[in-house]
């Protein structure tokens, strides 16, 4: 991670103030012109709200928590057929290749070695680069190194938690949190929690669900 | 509704210990019309047919002889007979039953499904009535409960007028009047459950009426419109009930002439695009057979389905627009469509998720417009619910969206819609793509948040303005890629109920201002406590009885 500070990217000159949140009741045609964005107003609630920065070349979320390391591991032994598969189409592609002579059949081995080799190579970072932010109104999850994603659900607006223990997350004490909402877009998952974590926050999503219940 | 004293149980409400079997309250479960089974074999038996004579009609041509053809069709009615056969067993196994709580329906024959549709949780009822439907005066009734898909509940096929009477009843109920169901007249609307209500279900419930005010004045309202149908009709009356499926209560919003409908699938670029590719697709694999191998009718055959999707495709745009209404009615706008296979549709606009405009460079002209919406729920290809108005004037798009949309917070949203439709994206200011590799998109593209809704407005042939509430956002997801991180760019994913929309190419840090703006919006603009000040459409006054979520 390198949490460089640059100033505001160059370039986008053009990009006109962010429109700030406008109270919950909004006054209709407030000053504002059709067709512009709502001027910059300071922030009237107490509770600041959880900031995505994309200094440098990441994503970058402030005061992320990473999941559990043990992820790593557990990533490695639930991939290991996946790897032996790779391994066994890599063999046979330079079998075959000797066998026959045509030395063009071993590049068929380049595909199950590429998938393979950057499951093996990556795998630490990408578990390194799962974080989430219990924020004061909504979960946030960051995951991905290279196509990186900040996903934010209210958690007014969760419909259902699903916790997922595997057999092997179980053996590392792992378990897998799904969060739905109503949209149709994909749940936002968050792998590799401690039990007890995936438990806490599955309460802790219900309850503040109920707390801040908002309509569809 | 919630003035009233909890709506009496009728005396011979049947108690659950003097029922058997049946299920607790035990409403009376009824069965769909008895010529549902031929309708809906007859699709089956269709396909078969089409299936064998299709794959070998020129071995049967070749072969014929009195006895095979015999033995054929002994064996074609055997079929024909046990499809029937299962239909009606499947018919017998169908029961339908109207409840004070929403919609129950039990099915199945191997294996029994019980489907109910909580009143609270219906987002739209629409009566759909097929050809062959048609010409026997049924039709077919369907629930959109919300949901992923296949989140609704068919009741196929009652008689026409029943169909109707159900909707009424289904509305009244979801609208939270668990007594109205009785004049709904469809069932012996046992009020069961009343005090069972969940918590939850309370806050819907006071939630119904917006304020409990303005409930008396709108069954005031309803009264005398539900009393106005019942008087004997005149003979034009009758002619024009049936012409607009029922349609002739409620201010009129929208009514599309047949020369309008018309004049714009010819202005349609997307249309005469997907029609000339069709029928010179045809036309050329015509050719190139014949060419190849001669003329024959297998490869007439072989293009059969191509030759049905052209019509199919060109007859379901004209489909949906054709004789088109809308009315405003009590639960919401009431939407009447179709030539052949008429449907006719609710929409409440507290339901409404999104709203789209679409407006083919072509339409400026005459100005016309077309504005589809999202409910969560529904899953409709064009020409359904979602399209509430398939082609419509200044006019007609102002009453719709001034009765659907809720209020953008500009000074004059009309105006300024109209501008987003045809003034280029760079006189618009906003957050336009930065980047100058997206050379059209810096030209097309442009999202403006303004204090009701977040619009965004893209398209080179056809214009389109995406109206997304502020306070419908569901989920935000900032995605980065290696292309973005080179052009400086970031894609935010706005998913309401049902739809994503994606702003695409924002400048990275206006993407993560925009990120945070939209995620307090989603957190705080349409909790329950605060239902008081949630927006409502402009011309909808004291709002409608759908507006409960």
């Amino acid at each position: 991670m390198d949490p460089m500070t640059l100033p505001p990217d160059p370039s986008s000159p053009a990009t006109p103030a962010p429109a700030d949140a406008v109270s919950p009741t909004p006054a209709p045609g407030d000053g504002t012109k059709p067709g512009t964005a709502v001027p910059p107003a300071t922030a009237p609630e107490e509770a600041p709200p959880v900031l995505v920065r994309a200094d440098g070349r990441r994503l970058h979320v402030e005061g992320l928590r990473a999941v559990s390391p043990l992820l790593i591991r557990a990533r490695y032994l639930a991939g290991i057929p996946g790897y032996l598969i790779a391994l066994l189409a890599v063999a046979g592609a330079i079998v075959a290749a000797v066998l026959t002579g045509w030395w063009w059949l071993g590049l068929t081995a380049l595909l199950p070695a590429i998938l393979a080799g950057q499951g093996l190579a990556l795998t630490p970072r990408r578990v390194r680069a799962i974080g989430y932010l219990e924020g004061p109104e909504e979960l946030v999850v960051a995951s991905g190194v290279m196509f990186r994603s900040v996903e934010t659900v209210p958690y007014g607006r969760v419909q259902s938690v699903t916790i997922d223990e595997g057999p092997v997350d179980r053996r590392f004490g792992l378990a897998q949190l799904t969060v739905t909402t109503a949209s149709d877009g994909a749940d936002v998952t968050l792998p590799g929690l401690p039990r007890d974590e995936a438990e806490r926050l599955r309460v802790m999503l219900t309850e503040r669900g109920v707390e801040l219940m908002a309509a569809l | 509704m919630s003035e009233q004293p909890a709506p009496v149980e009728p005396p011979d409400a049947a108690r659950p210990s003097d029922s058997g079997d049946a299920p607790e309250q035990a409403p009376e479960h009824r069965r769909t019309h008895p010529i549902t089974p031929l309708i809906s074999g007859w699709k089956v038996i269709a396909g078969i047919l089409a299936v064998l004579t299709v794959q070998n009609i020129a071995a049967l041509v070749e072969n014929f002889t009195l006895s095979r053809a015999l033995i054929g069709l002994g064996v074609l009615a055997v079929v024909v007979l046990g499809t029937i056969a299962i239909s009606f067993l499947s018919w017998r196994a169908t029961t339908f039953a109207l409840t004070g709580d929403g919609v129950a329906k039990h099915s199945g024959l191997i294996s029994r499904t019980r489907q109910f549709a909580p009143r609270a949780r219906i987002e739209s009822v629409s009566v759909e009535r097929p050809l062959l439907a048609r010409l026997l005066g049924l039709a077919k009734v369907r629930i959109e409960v919300a949901g992923g898909s296949e989140s609704h509940l068919d009741i196929a096929y009652v008689r026409s007028e029943e169909a109707e009477r159900l909707r009424r009843g289904i509305l009244q109920v979801a609208a939270g009047g668990g007594a109205s169901a009785r004049d709904g007249g469809t069932s012996t609307a046992t009020v069961p459950g009343e005090d069972r209500a969940t918590a939850e279900d309370a806050t819907v419930r006071e939630g119904c009426g917006t304020d409990g005010r303005s409930a008396p004045g709108r069954d005031a309202e309803a009264a005398p419109t539900r009393g106005d149908a019942e008087p004997a009709p005149t003979r034009r009356d009758t002619l024009r009930e049936i012409l607009h499926d029922g349609v002739t209560e409620g201010e009129l919003i929208a009514e599309i002439p047949t020369e309008r409908l018309v004049r714009s699938l010819l202005r349609d670029p997307e249309f005469l695009i997907g029609a000339a590719v069709t029928v010179l697709g045809v036309g050329a694999a015509i050719i190139a057979g014949a060419i190849a191998d001669g003329f024959s009718p297998a490869l007439l055959v072989g293009l059969l389905p191509a030759l049905i999707a052209l019509p199919r495709f060109v007859f379901g745009r004209v489909e949906a627009g054709w004789g088109f209404v809308s009315r405003l009615t009590d639960s919401g706008l009431r939407m009447r469509r179709g030539l052949a296979n008429t449907r006719s549709d609710n929409i409440a606009s507290g339901r409404i998720q999104r709203l789209d405009l679409r407006r083919p460079l072509l339409w400026r002209g005459p100005g016309w417009t077309a504005v589809q919406v999202t409910v969560a729920g529904i899953e409709d290809t064009e020409g359904g619910a979602e399209s509430v108005l398939p082609v419509g004037t200044r006019e007609e798009v102002a009453r719709t969206l001034g009765h659907l949309a809720p209020p953008l917070g500009s000074e004059d949203d009309l105006a300024l819609l109209e501008r987003f439709l045809t003034r280029p994206a760079r006189e618009i200011e906003g957050y336009h793509p930065p980047s100058p590799v997206q050379w059209i998109a810096r030209r097309t593209e442009v999202t403006v948040t303004l204090p009701g809704a977040v619009l965004h407005r893209s398209g080179i042939l056809a214009k389109r303005v995406q109206i997304i509430p502020r306070d419908r956002i569901q989920e935000l997801r900032l995605a980065d890629g290696p292309l973005n991180k080179r052009l400086g760019l970031l894609d935010l994913h706005v998913a309401v109920g049902g739809h994503t929309v994606t702003l695409g190419g924002l400048a990275r840090p206006g993407a993560c201002a925009l990120q945070a703006v939209l995620a307090r919006d989603a957190a705080r603009r349409r909790r329950y406590t605060e239902r008081a000040s949630w927006p409502t459409p402009v011309l909808a006054g004291t709002g409608t009885p759908e507006q409960i979520r």
